[in-house]
């Protein structure tokens, strides 16, 4: 029986080209993006899976309230570590305090490389289950050991034996490799982990991470945990959640609350508001989710339109059908099974465009997926998503088509009745309503990326470079650096900075000043920067100056931004002095004199209101990056070779590393054009299925008006009034499709706005452009049929009656 | 003896047009016993298709009885109904009605189908079929493939192939000629001769000759 139908089924396939064509392609192309964004969940959803004990491990996390804010984020103090282990050890089976990652000179003999790593405690490598590939997983013990990924260890000793060769870090100390673990793979966090250090080395490598070894209020590390298994992570935060708060009265007015951040949640839900955990990446997971959802729809749909308008065809088969015995539980098996087999073909076919744009998607994405051939769980899935495509698209047209009686389709007075063209016509608004809010959607992301990319970031970004200097063999030697790059022709202006220009390292509080307001609790972003700072950034003065050589004060200076001066609440700041208020400090910094206040510069996000902040000039060698200006007179190859050639005298082993500020600053926008440039794609695709079957319906309804079209032409109709007769209907239907799309499109768009302070308006402009843009698509698409049926000889049309 | 095969008690049918009630069929009474070879008659419009369609069950009868061998039909359900057909009856219709995706072969095995007779005994069946009409050398062809009187021949093997007690013919040679119309009518006189009960509907005497009893029919009553 089922062979049966299957013959019918492949046969009618074959019969009918243009059909079978349009169902198959807007199915495969369907599914295959449903496929794609499926795979792209999977991968989301198993970030972080390649640790053993992703279920144990959390991150401690602090939030505090700043006027009435709270901050949330990983920033822990050191002294946070020894409360921890002193009263509430037995919660954990590891505490491993950490550095943040960043990039180390990593040297063997000639070879030197620049990698990004951490210093931790040793219980690291075992707590993260690193795969050992040489030597030993307990590798931290010892002091002067360093343990290299697989990738590192090759780039430095080749195919050597890693285990017991001594690695020169940042041109500086010894260490001994004590273990090769394999690379963390791509998704997951620790990726870029490509060297681990001890925490006793790294807290003997400078000063202050000493001294901060008392300090409640230096929120400079990290810490990781694994809990026991008899406990949880909640049971655990609430036992430590005011550990801070009671050890530190100084610290207590900020409300400090410590709590355990479990690994599950860190690259799904990882945004905090106002100290409530808020989402994060795991709505863009649900926001593909639906729009692949959508895309189905869209092809499922058209699938059910051509099927129930083409059923005068079928008609007569299921009056045959039935008149021989067959009962509607049977027919509506057969109608069932077609379109099983139809899914089944698509899905073969989507495998195919899957296969052939995944590189294509991975690069849109920025992921690197590959194709799960071997995943059993994958094959399981896609049966399902087979099954369930096919009752989508098959279960209306088998009820509708088994449902004709056989006495009046096998008169052949059978005709759809006036009425049966309804459940078509909603179908195809839906479709267009879902294909307009996609291109009204994707509208307003890619005018919020432009009005945030045409925002004046208050520096002249462009023709500026940074080179990271963070190791010490750099420091105080930034004079001659810069006198020597501005002798090689290649650099007109260099200043310094501790934090790089499109970050903030570093936030301070505990400061007093002429007209704070009391209780005020301050929060600035503290970048220490060095001469030509507004001279090389391009920064406009508001208010006095920038810092001179010429006054040897300036040592003591600061400038504001313009942020700022709102913020402390100034009138004429110039010449006023910031204190530090910790008047028990034995070592008071000297206060800080106002010498200038600049134009706001935007540093971190584009999408939010400048921070306050504070250059203070530097003094300590607390140096990060050289900031250099171009010469505009040279090419910027060349101005690059000088700079590279003047560093490479100064600092022979050291590699040459640079980053253009105008990169630095566009890959803000990475996460956001990522969605703009996926929404593009998807949105392209909606609109194909959608016109695929608006093509298929129009084909439809011209063959079945033939015989208007004809008397209508006899009588004296025109093409152009036969072709607006055609076309008139699926206008009408695209129109009401926009009215509904608008304000749904609005509604959740503005939603979508609310997450950026700076923002851009849903402007007319959007709307007018998708209207204007789906009416255009549907009267081509529509039109290739109509003109055809418009310009055919009533002659011929007439005599097939 | 001849078995009672179905009889009508007074069966009705109406239908709704608009506001306007229509007696398609008007008290009918009709007996029939195996072995008969009844021809409908009258013009067009007088209900001969109706009466048909609802002795064969396609339709049914809005008032009155409608007993086949022994069974009450106006009450039966709708599943027990299409059981008898399925069984008893085989229909031929003037527009032949094959399955212009399936092969002759094809045709004529879909009714056992849905019988749910086993592979090996549709074979037998299908190909004892082609045998008995001639048409083994068509089996591959499609309807388009073939004359018309050829496409008549398979749907009659086609209602033939479950041995129905009832075959039904509404106008069977109405989109025939002459010569092929004949061939067709000799063969149903010799299926009848067989054993085979068949009603048919017809505008023409000569076919009507070959029954063995004659209705006629007028705005829905049996006339003579």
């Amino acid at each position: 029986m089922l062979k049966n139908y299957f013959k019918i089924a492949l046969r009618n396939l074959l019969k009918n080209k243009v059909y079978s064509f349009i169902n198959i392609s807007g199915l495969a192309i369907g599914m295959a993006a449903t496929i794609m964004i499926g795979l792209w969940i999977a991968d989301e959803l198993s970030y972080d899976n390649h640790f053993e004990n992703k279920a144990t491990i959390a991150q401690v996390y602090e939030s505090s309230s700043n006027n009435g804010e709270i901050d949330t984020g990983p920033a822990i103090p050191r002294p946070l570590e020894f409360a921890l282990r002193q009263d509430y050890n037995d919660n954990f089976k590891h505490i491993v305090m950490s550095s943040w990652t960043q990039p180390r000179y990593l040297r063997f003999g000639e070879t030197n490389i620049y990698r990004q790593g951490n210093a931790m405690q040793e219980g690291g490598p075992e707590m993260l289950s690193l795969e050992i590939v040489e030597g030993i997983r307990d590798g931290l013990k010892e002091k002067n050991a360093i343990m290299l990924s697989k990738s590192s260890a090759k780039a430095l000793f080749g195919s050597e034996t890693a285990i017991g060769k001594i690695v020169k870090v940042n041109n500086q100390d010894d260490l001994i490799v004590s273990g090769v673990y394999k690379d963390i793979p791509e998704n997951n966090t620790f990726n870029d982990t490509d060297y681990l250090i001890p925490w006793k080395y790294y807290i003997t490598t400078q000063p202050w991470l000493e001294r901060a070894k008392t300090s409640w209020g230096n929120n400079s590390f990290q810490m990781f945990v694994q809990i026991n298994e008899n406990t949880t992570m909640e049971a655990i935060t609430a036992k430590i959640i005011d550990v801070k708060k009671n050890a530190s009265p100084e610290e207590a007015e900020f409300n400090p609350q410590v709590f355990l951040f479990p690994m599950k949640d860190w690259y799904l839900r990882g945004d905090f508001e106002n100290g409530v955990q808020s989402g994060g990446r795991i709505e863009n997971v649900w926001l593909f989710g639906i729009i692949g959802l959508f895309v189905l729809l869209l092809a499922c749909i058209n699938f059910v339109n051509l099927s129930t308008a083409r059923s005068e065809k079928r008609a007569t088969e299921v009056g045959i059908r039935k008149s021989i015995g067959s009962q509607r539980g049977q027919l509506i098996f057969q109608f069932l099974s077609e379109s099983f087999l139809i899914v089944i073909l698509s899905f073969v076919v989507a495998l195919g465009i899957v296969l052939l744009f995944l590189n294509g998607f991975n690069n849109l994405a920025s992921k690197s997926i590959v194709f799960p051939w071997a995943n059993f769980m994958f094959w399981i899935v896609s049966l399902i998503f087979i099954v369930i495509t096919s009752f989508l698209a098959g279960s209306y047209p088998a009820l509708y088509l088994s449902s004709f009686n056989p006495v009046t389709v096998l008169k052949g007075t059978f005709k759809a009745g006036r009425y049966s063209s309804l459940p078509r016509k909603i179908l195809v608004v839906t479709q267009f309503t879902v294909s307009i809010a996609l291109i009204i959607g994707t509208l307003v992301v890619m005018n919020q990326i432009q009005h945030s990319k045409d925002r004046p970031v208050g520096y002249d970004k462009e023709g500026l470079i940074q080179i990271p200097v963070m190791s010490s063999q750099f420091v105080g030697k930034h004079e001659t650096m810069r006198n020597q790059f501005i002798a090689s022709g290649g650099v007109v202006k260099m200043t310094a900075m501790s934090s790089p220009i499109t970050n903030v390292w570093s936030n301070r509080s505990g400061y007093t000043w002429e007209g704070k307001p009391v209780g005020f609790q301050e929060d600035l972003a503290h970048t220490t920067v060095n001469y030509d700072f507004v001279e090389t950034l391009g920064l406009k003065i508001i208010e006095g100056r920038g810092f001179s050589r010429e006054f040897a004060t300036d040592s003591n200076a600061v400038i504001l931004n313009e942020t700022a001066v709102k913020y402390m609440n100034l009138t004429n700041p110039i010449g006023k002095l910031i204190k530090d208020s910790d008047v028990d400090d034995p070592n008071p910094e000297p206060p800080l004199k106002i010498i200038g206040v600049v134009e706001d510069m935007v540093i971190q996000s584009p999408y939010s209101p400048v921070k306050q902040a504070m250059y203070v000039f530097e003094k300590y060698g607390n140096i990060a990056f050289y900031n250099l200006r171009l010469n505009p007179e040279k090419g910027t190859s060349e101005n690059l070779e000088l700079i590279e050639s003047t560093f490479k005298k100064n600092f022979p082993n050291t590699p040459f590393d640079f980053q253009f500020v105008d990169e630095e600053y566009g890959r803000k926008f990475r996460s956001e054009e990522r969605i703009a440039s996926l929404a593009k794609v998807f949105t392209g695709l909606a609109i194909f299925i959608s016109c695929l079957g608006l093509f298929g319906l129009a084909a439809f309804v011209a063959e079945q008006r033939t015989k208007e079209i004809g008397v209508r032409k006899i009588l004296g109709a025109s093409v152009s009034q036969l072709w607006m007769i055609l076309s008139k209907d699926f206008i009408t239907l695209v129109i009401i499709s926009l009215l509904i799309a608008s304000p749904i499109a609005y509604y959740i768009m503005s939603q979508w706005l609310q997450k950026f302070s700076y923002r851009t308006d849903i402007s007319w402009g959007v709307f007018l452009i998708a209207s204007s843009g789906a009416l255009i698509i549907t009267l081509i698409t529509v039109s290739f049929q109509s003109v055809k049926a418009a310009t055919s000889n009533p002659v011929d049309s007439l005599r097939t009656e | 003896m001849a078995n009672k095969l179905l009889s009508l008690n007074e069966a009705t049918k109406t239908v709704n047009s608009g506001s306007n009630k229509v007696t398609l069929l008007d008290n009918i009474d009709l007996q029939v016993t195996e072995g008969e070879f009844i021809s409908l008659m009258g013009p067009s419009g007088s209900g001969k298709s109706t009466l048909l369609n609802c002795i064969g069950m396609l339709d049914s009868f809005t008032g009155g009885g409608y007993t086949f061998l022994g069974e009450p039909v106006h009450s039966m359900k709708e599943k027990n109904r299409s059981k008898l057909y399925k069984e008893y009856i085989g229909f031929v219709f003037q527009a032949y009605h094959l399955i212009d995706e399936l092969n002759v072969w094809e045709n004529i095995e879909t009714p056992l189908l849905y019988k749910n007779v086993k592979s090996s005994e549709r074979k037998a069946l299908v190909a004892d079929m082609l045998d008995r009409f001639n048409i083994v050398g068509k089996k591959d062809l499609f309807p388009i493939q073939l004359s018309g009187g050829q496409q008549q021949l398979v749907g009659i093997a086609r209602a033939l192939v479950g041995k129905p007690k009832l075959i039904l013919a509404d106008e069977p040679t109405g989109n025939l000629n002459s010569k092929q119309s004949t061939e067709i009518m000799e063969l149903f006189s010799k299926l009848n001769k067989e054993g085979v009960t068949i009603i048919q509907a017809t505008h023409s005497e000569d076919n009507a000759s070959y029954g063995s009893r004659i209705v006629n029919l007028l705005d829905g009553k049996i006339v003579s």
